[in-house]
């Protein structure tokens, strides 16, 4: 037994939380060759159908690209600080991809260890995700190689699956989407199924192992020869969550700002005295994979990666972490051969 | 909801300057009841902001023991140093922290002390000077070694001469070659050679030593010579840092988060860490 709903019935839901208030965000085409996560102002807007990969990911929806983190105001020597709080108005996103939520269990361990920051805690609270399962991938996707699936439940708070009559499959997975659902859904004998997904090219075990061994390696240096260090790999990476804190205003107030930022770029580790601990992009690039393989593993137990593909769908030169991964792999197989 | 990026409101008391581009501030909170529950170790860190420009990282050199106002020093280098400059007493400004582990300073007690500093090194090094002069029965023999480019780039000058006067403490003070003037009294030479030369005792000792890179490197084969382990040679990483509290993502050297598993390390925690620094 399963729960479903009609295309139709689901295209009326968002309307209807759209029509309460509540900031919709799902898939949409902004431009005829651009797919963005974007925030809805009516449901005919959402994309369900085919191959839908957005270039963007919705970590803007909980960790946003800017954010205020409090505001400042300047009076003579006085000065005042005053917190900056946006409407706790709800979130909900329709059609994420799974990879896309998946990021956020993960994410979770860096923004709560310790230290609890208080604005990702707040729109993570806010946020309901209603993932589409994935029928369809690219050649790029390789959620099957980080230990992922076409339909991984992880951070979604209920799926749907497209069972191709004009009828979604609901799996409710939460109490948040529970209530999202609650009587829109019909009880039927239908039950939905993902794609297979990208056959597995990545043996996690021999990169994990290369990386715990080689930071030294010169392969790094052709790992990431063809980097222009955009940093888009980063920024549309539903797990990169590097950022910077500036000040934005003038002499009267402004307000302190977080934004995000990314290792691949040159200054990011540059000290005040021009000292540059990876002053080089190979150390870059390795920073960036070593993060995400080894760094993050080792300390939270999860990869920092949900193998989106976006890193290498975005950049300008084909790079990101698939082609690296299976690079290293190609090289740590050779080099065993060669030491064999 | 805990603003952890919110700083704290300070009162500028004090702004001295030590050199053509280096300055130390005196602080204490605004808020009296922060300031009362305030406590931190020497060896920590807070982050520092000049509102409209912006955040910077630096030691809070002054002694824990200090309980009226802390203090932080810094070189004019950049956007926040630049208006961190011109504050004058009286003005406010902000602050984060403490962060970060501090110096073991219980673990050296009954050891002999040598503290190497280069440059702008020698706050984070000034903040365990007196918080061991303060306490001075549990510590044994104190060195300071402490260099600069030019005479003119020696900070706390007036402290150095101070600690000079106490028993049981050495101060050596050198210039970069080239650096000295016609009056100088001091050493001229690198700081490692310098330290080499001094033939400073060194048993049972521990060693803390901050500066830049270079300098690291060659006075640390030195405090081995002298039979010093890697686990009583201390330093402290100074990354660069946005959040300090373990998310910007920037600060780390390897697999450690320099802003919350450091700043200070020993030599034997440090040769586990990958060449990321």
């Amino acid at each position: 037994m399963s729960e479903v709903i009609s295309q139709q019935t689901l295209s009326q839901l968002v309307d209807q939380w759209i029509s309460q208030g509540k900031r919709v965000a799902g898939p949409t085409r902004v431009k005829p060759d651009v797919l963005l996560y974007e925030f809805l102002t009516a449901a005919d807007q959402l994309l369900l159908n085919g191959f839908i990969r957005p270039a963007n990911t919705i970590k803007e929806l909980i960790f946003p690209r800017t954010e205020k983190l409090y505001g400042y105001r300047l009076e003579g020597k006085q000065i005042e600080l005053y917190d900056v709080e946006p409407p706790a108005t709800e979130q909900i996103v329709v059609g994420a991809r799974p990879c896309d939520a998946a990021a956020f269990p993960t994410l979770d361990y860096v923004f709560n260890w310790d230290y609890k920051d208080p604005f990702y805690r707040r729109l993570r609270d806010l946020t309901t995700i209603v993932t589409l399962a994935c029928r369809d991938h690219d050649e790029h996707c390789f959620c099957t190689s980080v230990k992922l699936a076409p339909d991984d439940e992880g951070g979604s708070d209920a799926m749907l699956f497209d069972l191709g009559d004009g009828n979604y499959e609901v799996r409710c997975l939460t109490d948040k989407g529970k209530a999202l659902f609650a009587g829109a859904t019909q009880s039927s004998d239908k039950v939905g199924k993902a794609g297979p997904g990208p056959e597995p090219s990545i043996d996690l075990d021999k990169v994990k192992q290369f990386l715990d061994t080689n930071f030294e390696s010169p392969q790094w240096q052709s790992l990431s020869l063809r980097c222009v260090g955009c940093g888009a790999c980063a920024y549309t990476c539903p797990t990169c969550h590097c950022f910077d804190i500036v000040d934005e205003g003038n002499a009267a107030g402004g307000a302190r700002v977080r934004n995000w930022d990314a290792c691949q770029f040159s200054m990011f580790t540059m000290h005040a005295s021009g000292h540059n601990p990876r002053s080089d992009k190979s150390q870059r690039q390795r920073q960036r994979i070593m993060h995400k393989f080894q760094i993050y593993p080792d300390k939270f137990g999860e990869i920092l990666c949900t193998g989106c593909g976006n890193c290498t769908r975005n950049c300008p030169v084909s790079l990101g972490v698939k082609p690296v991964l299976e690079a290293i792999q190609e090289i740590a197989t050779t080099e065993t051969i060669e030491t064999k | 909801m805990t603003n952890i990026y919110k700083p704290d409101l300070m009162e500028v008391l004090q702004v001295k300057q030590h050199t053509p581009d280096v300055k130390s501030v005196r602080i204490k909170f605004q808020d009296e009841a922060r300031a009362r529950e305030f406590d931190f170790h020497v060896g920590q860190f807070g982050i520092f902001s000049a509102f409209g420009y912006g955040e910077s990282t630096f030691n809070i050199c002054s002694s824990s023991n200090w309980k009226d106002y802390i203090e932080f020093c810094f070189r004019k280098t950049g956007m926040v140093t630049e208006a961190l400059w011109r504050i004058e007493e009286g003005d406010t400004i902000g602050f984060r922290g403490p962060y970060g582990n501090s110096y073991p300073m219980k673990e050296w007690e009954g050891k002999n002390l040598i503290f190497i500093g280069g440059g702008i090194a020698m706050p984070p090094i000034r903040c365990a000077i007196w918080y061991a002069l303060e306490n001075r029965e549990k510590y044994g023999n104190i060195t300071i070694v402490y260099g600069a480019r030019t005479v003119d780039d020696l900070v706390f000058q007036d402290e150095l001469d101070e600690w000079a006067t106490r028993e049981r403490v050495t101060v050596i003070r050198t210039v970069d070659p080239g650096g000295e003037t016609p009056d100088w009294t001091g050493k001229v030479g690198f700081v490692p050679t310098v330290v080499e030369e001094s033939n400073i005792p060194m048993d049972n000792t521990a060693a803390l030593v901050i500066g830049p890179p270079i300098m690291i490197k060659y006075t640390l084969p030195i405090l081995a010579k002298a039979g010093i382990a890697d686990e009583d040679i201390y330093t402290s990483l100074e990354n660069r840092m946005k959040c300090g509290v373990g998310k910007c993502g920037r600060c780390n050297v390897g697999p450690v988060y320099v802003c919350k598993e450091g700043p200070v390390f020993n030599m034997e925690q440090l040769k586990t860490l990958p060449n990321d620094m």
